[in-house]
């Protein structure tokens, strides 16, 4: 089953791999001209404006180097919940479409990733109780 | 992977309890909060009730292992939770009730605490259900993550935060190292399904790559066994967690390291050496020196020890020690008896060390200070057998088991671990195990004479700790009647461990044949 996937990716076919190789060699040339573009084109100016963190965003209050409340990371993490849950759902539902309908394999699909929906229910419950949501 | 679902029930019964565990502790309703521990013991009580009834499954490489792990895992499990129950929030829930502070969630840790003792429970089946590397690694990992938490939250001292800390970081790299492991398996074997790399092992044999995977992963999973290599984390975050979550940690990963070991040896199988017994010479040269340095190092540092809990921790070690002789001696002769049976003495063995480590941890967790710290000190169970007498002679009882007294449990567990290694003509090991046991026999012989023999102290006197309608000491009387109880029914024990023992790619035609008539019966539609 899950075994056969390193006999069918051909490790002892290095030609196999070519599209990996454009690939990486496109991502580093993409990032060299980059570069190498801003270098030659970009205008140089200095000044104050120009020295702060967001250039075009709000104008900074005070330093990022102090405590924050709790709630915020709590926050973070319920929100990671829900982010790796829609990770999964997209492939999910593309492949999800191609699967014969009302047949035996598609029920197992579809009861999996209910299963899956449960548990990120089971941990929004868990937040939701611990108080994550609230604000006083 | 659906049809392993019917094998799964009890992990997906814990699984539900879990959750609901989780959500329950959170009420605002003090009632509803003290549900936990009975809902988590519901849990536990029907997962091992299907576990018992569960079919053994003749596509694995141990068929009849699941069943036995599983049950004795669900079984130590209810001791553990016994123990486990108010060990945190006490003074908060205590502050709540007589009106001094109101309900916050963020502060509770209840919820928490149970869920992640029964998530770490289902991590424990999942090894024992494990098919393929990617399974047994998330499997080890959800047995091992939620301890890590446990031993920070147990206390509300900072030596318990510097235990966890030390524990998380240790742990994470012994994951590291079992996964660089897996990894080279997958990459000498090209499978990560144990019976697809038994099927290329058989068909190809050792490469160098899959060797050193093999003994990379051994590494790695001798931090969950606390083996030598990976040993230094166990005085320290014994001693830091509090005493029923210390028990918990050794047994618990234990399990899971030991669990994993025995499955990948299966892949591996015991067919090499001169009479096709023993494992290839490579895995078996490093089981074997883990072993011998694991038992000597254990025994040597528990001797110089005044802390009770290091002294256990110590003791876990050497008992890591003693249970890989019985994965170096194997599964033995085809359709041999319990005698010859290394896995089965293993197996058999950690049932035996889950209730006789209970014992002596419950002990401990029983007895409190006057400024409420635990009882840890060599002198805090000094005279213990005459000003509270159950505890006191169920720390002695525990710890002859421990030692391997005969009429005791702890005795036909090891006696297993000798007769295999002996039929395997493993004498060497046998002699060094014997020598260890020896040893041991010093800093066992303290924790029963001190109870026993010696006078209480005067100045500093213990009360006994009593949390809900279970208590410690209660916890501590059960584990001292299993060690001699158990005894009395140890043989359709030994007869399980030992169906649970065998290994099907090992050369054993019987086991093959026997596998092959249950996966017939199986695949016949029931009348």
């Amino acid at each position: 089953m899950d075994g056969c996937i390193a006999t069918t990716l051909g490790a002892g076919d290095p030609g196999a791999y070519l599209p990996i190789f454009l690939m990486i060699m496109g991502a580093i040339g993409f990032a060299c001209i980059n570069v190498v573009g801003t270098l030659i084109l970009g205008p140089r100016r200095k000044g104050e404006t120009k020295g702060i963190p967001y250039e075009s965003g709000m104008t900074p209050v005070q330093s990022a180097r102090k405590r924050f409340n709790v709630r915020f990371y709590l926050i973070a993490m319920v929100f990671l919940v829900f982010d790796v849950e829609v990770v999964f759902l997209y492939p999910w539902a593309a492949t999800f479409s191609n699967l014969e309908p009302q047949s035996e394999q598609a029920f197992t699909w579809l009861v999996r990733i209910m299963f899956f929906l449960l548990t990120t229910v089971v941990a929004y419950l868990y937040g939701f109780r611990k108080g994550v949501f609230k604000f006083d | 992977m659906t049809d392993k679902l019917i094998y799964l029930w009890p992990e997906v019964t814990l699984f539900i309890t879990t959750c609901l565990v989780m959500v329950l502790g959170l009420s605002p309703q003090a009632e509803v909060r003290r549900l936990c521990a009975w809902v988590s013991a519901v849990g536990l009580t029907v997962a091992a009730g299907l576990a018992a009834n569960g079919e053994p499954d003749p596509n694995a490489l141990l068929p009849n292992i699941m069943p036995f792990a599983k049950v004795v895992i669900a079984a130590v499990g209810l001791l553990l939770l016994m123990l486990l129950a108010g060990t945190v929030d006490r003074e908060y829930e205590a502050d709540i009730e007589s009106g001094k502070t109101k309900f916050n969630p963020l502060r509770s840790n209840r919820a928490e605490f149970y869920s992640f003792f029964l998530f770490s429970l289902t991590g424990l089946m999942l090894c024992a259900s494990a098919e393929s590397l990617i399974w047994l690694f998330l499997a080890l990992e959800l047995t091992s993550l939620p301890t890590y938490i446990m031993v920070i939250i147990s206390t509300r001292g900072a030596k318990s935060q510097e235990a966890g800390v030390k524990y998380f970081f240790l742990g994470a790299l012994g994951a590291a190292f079992f996964l660089f492991g897996f990894s080279l398996i997958f990459g000498g074997t090209g499978a990560t399904h144990f019976d697809d790399i038994a099927d290329s092992i058989a068909a190809n044999g050792i490469n160098p790559i899959l060797t050193l995977g093999l003994l990379i992963s051994m590494i790695g999973l001798s931090f969950k066994i606390a083996a030598v290599p990976m040993h230094f984390y166990t005085a320290d975050v014994y001693q830091g967690a509090a005493s029923p979550v210390s028990a918990m940690l050794a047994f618990v990963p234990k399990t899971a390291g030991f669990i994993a070991i025995i499955t990948i040896c299966a892949a591996v199988g015991w067919n090499y050496g001169p009479n096709h017994t023993s494992l290839p010479e490579g895995l078996r040269l490093v089981l074997w020196i883990t072993a011998a340095l694991t038992m000597t190092v254990g025994n040597m540092l528990a001797l110089r020890q005044r802390s009770v809990k290091r002294i256990l921790a110590y003791s876990s070690i050497a008992h890591s020690g003693y249970m890989l002789v019985g994965v170096i001696a194997g599964p033995g002769p085809v359709g041999g008896s319990f005698t010859s049976n290394g896995l089965a003495a293993v197996l058999f063995y950690l049932l035996c060390y889950g209730f006789m480590n209970v014992g002596t941890f419950a002990v401990l967790a029983s007895l409190k200070h006057a400024d409420g710290s635990e009882a840890d000190d060599i002198d805090d169970i000094r005279g213990l057998c005459s000003t509270h007498p159950l505890l006191g002679w169920s720390m002695v009882l525990c710890a002859l088991s421990l030692l391997g007294m005969p009429p005791l449990l702890g005795f036909v567990g090891k006696l297993g671990l000798f007769t295999s290694a002996i039929s395997a003509g493993e004498y060497a090991i046998v002699i060094v195990l014997g020598l260890n046991s020896a040893i041991a026999a010093v800093y066992y012989l303290r924790l029963i004479v001190t109870p026993y023999l010696d006078k209480p102290a005067e100045q500093d006197v213990l009360r006994v700790e009593k949390v809900g309608i279970i208590t410690r000491p209660m916890v501590a009387v059960i584990s001292a009647a299993s060690v001699i109880g158990l005894v009395l029914v140890a043989q359709p024990l030994i007869e399980a461990s030992s169906r649970a023992g065998v290994a099907t790619r090992h050369g054993d035609v019987h086991a093959v044949e026997q596998a092959a008539a249950l996966r017939d019966d199986i695949n016949e539609p029931r009348p």
